[in-house]
């Protein structure tokens, strides 16, 4: 009995073949917002408790994430190509991209930090790229292929998301600290702002991906009773 | 409609469950996917008030105080988090100066204020005004606060200035770790609960009723 | 409505009993915001602790200072920051907000100065190099007041002389300014050891007063026995004596200078006092001159051209400047109706004199007697050529032994000296002695012998001409021929003996037959030897 103290946050494995009933054959929807569960209500509904619409899925999900996952792309090849930081010493000037100065960490010998950089500015927007084509592709198929690998990438593409804005923070940093007249001036790039504008165009892609649609076999047939149109 | 607080939604999945009483420290998961269904709050409510307080006393220091000192010959320069953002304005690049002062000074302060001034005691006795609308902001805010990567982007940055110049740490760094610690534990208090936070009290005030069968 | 049948989730386990426990956890956690708070409130009164007090300094631009970057210093040490840059409301200079640190709190005494530092260019040199690449900063120089200021009026340019610098003033009178200003330097030995605070007009009119600052520890160089004089760029003297470049150091080309010394290095003298005054005299001769004592006015006559004697030409006596010219003039004299120049000189005999007093030790007599003793010894003037390429003349007083005897009158007023012809008159006749004798003599007669000698000469030289032609004509071909002939018989005689000579082939093979002959009987005879019936018998077969 009291075995309560402990913590227990079992996890058996989860199984993606379990026949579990979805919300929308049920008639009822959760409220986003507050999680409370309704029954009977109607597509954009306000929720009870916390007056947010209530919606069966997110509105044209599939549509929204990957115009902004297009933009992204695009954006991506600036923010590489273009220099990120502009460092003027005395004698020179040096124009760093992201890559250029991953580089100057493992040529330096911070390998620690190389990889770090690498990682997060490289690999991650990269690999939210890839992650969110193939969420969004594989959704538009209703494709049965590994859903709870899908699902946990969602969840891994959503938590390490923010870790890409690394690079415009240190680029930021520098450009506030090294202002030191006839030594060493720092100036950020335009490709910091590209680079900015990939981070918040693919955590907005991820915001509005809806994963349920990877469980989704078809288009919701729900009982939950839409909106009159005006005849 | 109607509510059913006897039921919960997988938000990830969109399976439904029978919502059960959790014990302290549990979770709740969806036997589907895997996602987090819902946890037990319980002491964190309590622990959450001070560590708010906490964080925004380190927020001011942060952004009062300069984050870090370099030196070269004798000539030294410091900056804060808002001194970046000037200079970033300075030299054209508004966009990503927006982009920092959001991502580590608005956000963040929105959550901590919407949190503090939900929770101060004095507002604990009904809803306090605005309550809805202030909720559904800080929830709009919580994925957009970054500091703890801003704070890794603090050390990338020093250790690639400790080659070319003497780096010496001011206050706001170490407000910063701070900062970073106790955001960390106060963001990962989904506020959601707070919605229900209310009714519960009146619950109990009242009686048994409603929430929580 | 049929309840949706689900699945359990997990842990379902029994709910246990709700209690609300009074737990201590919560006070704990409130020490967190608790030491936040105590940190922030260190770091905010640590900050309001060190800050001294805040005044504010006028200048005419803010060139080179910035907000919240620009610091003060006082002798290096930061004691200070710029705050805030604000324009004065009627836009004629510029208010700087300056926090100073708490160490520094003396700084707003009333009489403290502040000005910028930057790299300027001034009568004391170049200064503030350093700052073009570290930035402008404001000098700050303590006051020693008990009053305190809020508000300064910035000096425009960094004050010549610190409060702390040691040192002391002296007062100095000249003529005229020069190229000196204020913070043109004081050499001592050519080092720089102070410089000129100010300069005033005297109020007649007359002269400039320069008040000069010699810093500690050089100021006890200066003596009661210091002799100053302008040392502005060079000195450039070309007269009688020759061409002299003199300068003190290459500054003092642009911007003038003061160098000053004792008169006499050899005797100790007392340090001067604070304020002392000296005059400032042109140059260091004029320095260094000895007083010169009473002047004596005389006049010589000459007989010949003054062309190159000017006024202010030496009066020399052996190398000593004696005095010097004041004047010349022409004269008619109608007794001997001839032209006269009287130069009027001034001379100072005290240069001799004491100078020969000390070496004779005779008692000091008086001007007059001691002339008269020196004109009977044959002391006379005369005009000397002191510079060949300017043809200028200076007057050259000495001893001639075989002068003519001269009288000279003491009480005659100006005295007048016996003179001399000068030396270039005596150039003069040799040369005419020259001249004449040139003239006598007979280059007529010289000529026509010359002439009779080529003649004959030419005579011989054209007989020899003739043997020499014969030679070549008549003796000449028979040598040539005589040459081939012998030459074509050395010619065969080389073939002969050279080396593919057939004759010398002939030899060498008759030379290797008759070997081989030899060889071939030495066979013969062995066999013989050994087979000796064969000469009977004849060779066996084997």
């Amino acid at each position: 009995m009291s075995r309560a103290h402990e913590p227990v946050s079992v996890t058996l494995a989860e199984d993606e073949d379990l026949p579990v009933a979805d919300a929308a054959s049920q008639g009822v929807i959760g409220c986003h917002h507050c999680g409370t569960v309704w029954q009977g209500a109607t597509e954009h509904e306000h929720c009870g408790v916390c007056h947010a619409p209530l919606h069966v899925r997110k509105i044209d999900s599939l549509t929204r994430t990957w115009a902004l996952l297009i933009a992204a792309c695009i954006m991506y090849i600036p923010a590489n190509m273009m220099p990120v930081m502009v460092t003027s010493t005395l004698l020179d000037e040096q124009r760093d991209t992201i890559l250029s100065g991953v580089i100057y960490f493992w040529t330096s010998g911070e390998w620690g930090l190389a990889l770090v950089v690498f990682v997060a500015s490289f690999l991650v927007p990269l690999f939210k790229l890839v992650a969110l084509g193939i969420l969004v592709i594989s959704a538009r198929r209703r494709s049965r292929w590994q859903r709870l690998q899908r699902a946990k990438l969602y969840r891994l593409v959503e938590a390490i998301g923010r870790w890409s804005m690394l690079d415009v923070f240190v680029v930021s940093v520098l450009t506030g600290l090294v202002k030191i007249h006839g030594f060493a001036n720092v100036h950020a790039g335009i490709g910091i702002a590209a680079f900015g504008a990939v981070v918040v165009l693919t955590m907005l892609a991820s915001l509005s991906f809806d994963p349920r649609l990877i469980w989704d076999d078809a288009p919701p047939i729900s009982t939950v009773n839409k909106k009159q149109e005006p005849a | 409609m109607q509510k059913r607080p006897d039921l919960i939604v997988c938000e990830e999945c969109d399976a439904v469950y029978q919502r059960m009483p959790l014990g302290e420290r549990e979770i709740a998961r969806c036997l589907r996917c895997g996602a987090e269904l819902e946890r037990d709050t319980g002491k964190r409510l309590q622990h959450l008030l001070p560590l708010t307080v906490g964080a925004l006393i380190l927020f001011v220091i942060a952004n009062v105080f300069p984050i870090v000192t370099i030196e070269l010959q004798g000539l030294s320069s410091q900056t804060t988090l808002i001194g970046a953002v000037v200079a970033l304005t300075r030299d054209g690049m508004s966009e990503v100066a927006l982009l920092v002062l959001a991502t580590t000074l608005l956000f963040p302060l929105i959550q901590l204020g919407v949190l503090l001034y939900l929770l101060l005691p004095a507002a604990r006795a009904t809803r306090p005004p605005g309550f809805v609308l202030l909720l559904r902001l800080m929830q709009a805010a919580r994925p957009w606060g970054m500091i703890e990567v801003f704070m890794l982007g603090i050390l990338v940055a020093l250790i690639k200035l400790s080659n070319m110049a003497e780096v010496i740490p001011g206050p706001a760094l170490w407000s910063f770790g701070g900062l970073t610690v106790l955001l960390t534990v106060v963001v990962s208090f989904n506020p959601r609960y707070l919605w229900h936070l209310w009714e519960q009290q009146q619950a109990e005030q009242f009686g048994d009723q409603g929430a929580g069968a | 409505m049929t309840p949706p049948d689900t699945p359990q989730d997990k842990p379902a386990l029994l709910q246990p009993r709700r209690t609300r426990q009074r737990n201590w956890l919560p006070s704990l956690v409130w020490l967190i915001p608790i030491i936040a708070a105590i940190v922030g409130l260190t770091l905010v009164a640590k900050i309001l602790v060190e800050r001294g007090p805040v005044v504010t300094v006028s200048f005419r631009s803010a060139e080179g200072l910035e907000a919240g970057k620009t610091k003060v210093k006082y002798k290096d040490v930061e004691i200070g920051q710029v705050q805030t840059l604000k324009l004065a409301a009627d836009r004629s200079h510029v208010l700087v907000g300056i926090q100073l640190n708490q160490e520094a709190s003396g700084f707003n005494a009333e009489d403290t100065r502040f000005w910028v530092v930057r790299p300027r260019i001034a009568a004391s040199g170049i200064s503030g190099l350093g700052t073009l690449l570290s930035g402008a900063y404001i000098g700050a120089d303590a006051g020693v007041s008990e009053e305190t200021k809020k508000e300064f009026v910035g000096l425009e340019q960094p004050p010549i002389v610190t409060r702390d610098a040691s040192g002391r003033q002296f007062v100095l009178h000249t003529d005229d300014l020069g190229s000196l200003d204020i913070g043109s330097p004081i050499f001592y030995r050519r080092i720089k050891v102070g410089q000129v605070v100010a300069y005033d007009l005297d109020s007649d009119g007359r002269g400039v007063t320069l008040r000069i600052f010699v810093n500690a520890p050089y100021d006890k160089f200066v003596t009661q026995a210091s002799r100053f004089w302008h040392a502005s760029g060079f000195n450039m003297e070309l007269n009688a004596s020759g061409f002299k470049l003199h300068t003190q150091a290459l500054s003092t080309v642009v911007l003038g200078g003061i160098a000053f010394r004792d008169r006499d290095e050899d005797r100790v003298s007392a340090p001067a006092k604070e304020g002392s005054e000296y005059p400032l005299v042109e140059d260091e001769s004029a320095a260094m001159k000895e007083p010169d004592g009473v002047p004596q006015t005389a006049l010589l006559y000459f007989d010949q051209s003054l062309r190159g004697l000017q006024p202010g030409a030496t009066v020399d006596f052996r190398g000593v400047v004696l005095g010097e010219v004041k004047s010349i003039g022409v004269e008619y004299d109608r007794e001997r109706r001839e032209f006269r120049m009287p130069v009027l000189v001034q001379i100072y005999p005290d240069r001799l004199g004491r100078r020969f007093h000390e070496e004779t030790g005779e008692e000091r007599r008086s001007n007059a007697q001691l002339l008269r003793l020196l004109v009977k010894r044959g002391l006379r003037a005369q005009l000397r050529n002191g510079n060949l390429l300017t043809g200028q003349l200076y007057v050259a007083i000495d001893f001639f032994p075989k002068a003519k005897p001269a009288q000279i009158d003491p009480e005659k007023v100006p005295l007048e000296l016996p003179t001399i012809p000068g030396s270039l008159d005596a150039l003069q006749q040799q040369l005419s002695d020259i001249a004449g004798k040139l003239s006598k003599v007979p280059f007529d007669e010289i000529g026509r012998d010359l002439q009779t000698t080529l003649k004959t000469l030419n005579k011989t030289l054209s007989t020899a001409e003739q043997t020499a032609a014969r030679i070549n004509n008549d003796i000449a071909p028979e040598m040539q021929a005589a040459m081939k002939d012998a030459r074509k018989t050395l010619n065969a005689a080389e073939r002969t003996l050279s080396d593919d000579a057939p004759l010398q082939q002939d030899i060498r093979q008759t030379m290797q037959e008759l070997s081989k002959a030899a060889a071939s009987i030495r066979v013969l005879t062995d066999y013989l030897q050994q087979h000796p019936e064969s000469l009977i018998r004849g060779k066996q077969e084997p």
